[in-house]
């Protein structure tokens, strides 16, 4: 009987569809303003109501971080991006020279608050590949 | 000029300048993922040391819907839980299993995606070679020692939903 209820609970309250989106899925770096490092210009589309922070990263080919600067200007952190629900963020990343080579991914993942309730969750990630990578 | 004329002509002003002007909509459509968190999913409880998402069981397995705007752009990678995110102290080690399948499609040619599918560790990958949307389910299962019961609290854990360029 519970098993039922909550299922049917759960058909009500849990199959409301959140998204998480980024662009462009081949981003090109360019040279930025600053000397020795290039940048990309991304955007994130936020359709996730039960999220407001994404993380932004870095990776080389295997998934090892690399080093790198965003035009966050969260509170939290520079790697940090607040993006409110169905809002979109045009955010940059700026990866050294030296590192551009080894640059393969940028991505963002969705960061869930720890005070939560429920249970299960899912995180999202969605990675860009660097173009001519 | 007579009346009639200048009654003509003031009739034509207001009209000549209502000229319609062209107001564009745009648009651009590029190769992009979308992960969709249908449902959460939730672990039932049916005996004192096992919580799983199995429907029988009393839990909700988690769908996730991946839609690709341009075919073989994308691969999608879902990791199952290993370990809880947050859970009460916890004395004995915890046993994990879990799945990851393709529920339901939008283009039949999906369907091969699940023969194709790679699987290591808690990991899943599938190659997203069509356009177009796809449901996977992931299901996950914690055993607690050797039938040992699980302290009363509140335990959390994480599915990552993926979506990689190519």
């Amino acid at each position: 009987m519970y098993s039922k209820v909550i299922l049917a609970l759960c058909f009500v309250f849990c199959t409301t569809a959140h998204a998480h989106e980024m662009t462009p899925a081949y981003p090109q770096l360019k040279s930025s303003y600053i000397e020795g490092v290039s940048s990309a210009k991304m955007k994130l589309f936020n359709r996730r109501n039960d999220v407001s922070y994404y993380l932004i990263e870095v990776f080389t080919s295997d998934f090892k971080p690399i080093p790198f600067a965003s035009s966050s200007i969260s509170t939290v952190s520079s790697k940090i991006i607040m993006v409110g629900y169905n809002k979109s963020k045009i955010f940059d990343v700026y990866i050294r020279s030296s590192d551009i080579d080894r640059a393969v991914y940028i991505c963002t993942q969705s960061k869930l608050l720890k005070q939560t309730d429920q249970i299960s969750l899912i995180t999202s990630r969605v990675c860009s590949k660097i173009k001519d990578k | 000029m007579d009346i009639k004329t200048i009654t003509a002509l003031a009739f034509l002003m207001p009209a000549t300048a209502a000229m319609a002007v062209d107001s564009p909509i745009s648009g651009v459509v590029e190769p992009k993922c979308s992960i969709w968190t249908e449902t959460a999913g939730v672990y039932g409880h049916p005996l004192p040391y096992k919580l799983t998402t199995k429907p029988a069981d009393g839990g909700v397995k988690a769908s996730i819907r991946v839609d690709i705007a341009q075919a073989d752009y994308y691969k999608t990678k879902f990791t199952h839980p290993n370990s809880f995110s947050s859970s009460p102290t916890l004395t004995d080690a915890v046993s994990w299993t879990g799945s990851t399948v393709v529920g339901a499609v939008g283009v039949s040619g999906m369907s091969a995606y699940e023969a194709a599918k790679v699987t290591y560790n808690n990991v899943t990958e599938f190659n997203m070679t069509l356009a177009g949307s796809t449901w996977f389910t992931v299901e996950s299962e914690a055993s607690y020692g050797s039938t040992k019961s699980l302290p009363a609290g509140n335990y959390t854990a994480l599915i990552v939903a993926e979506c990689i360029a190519k």
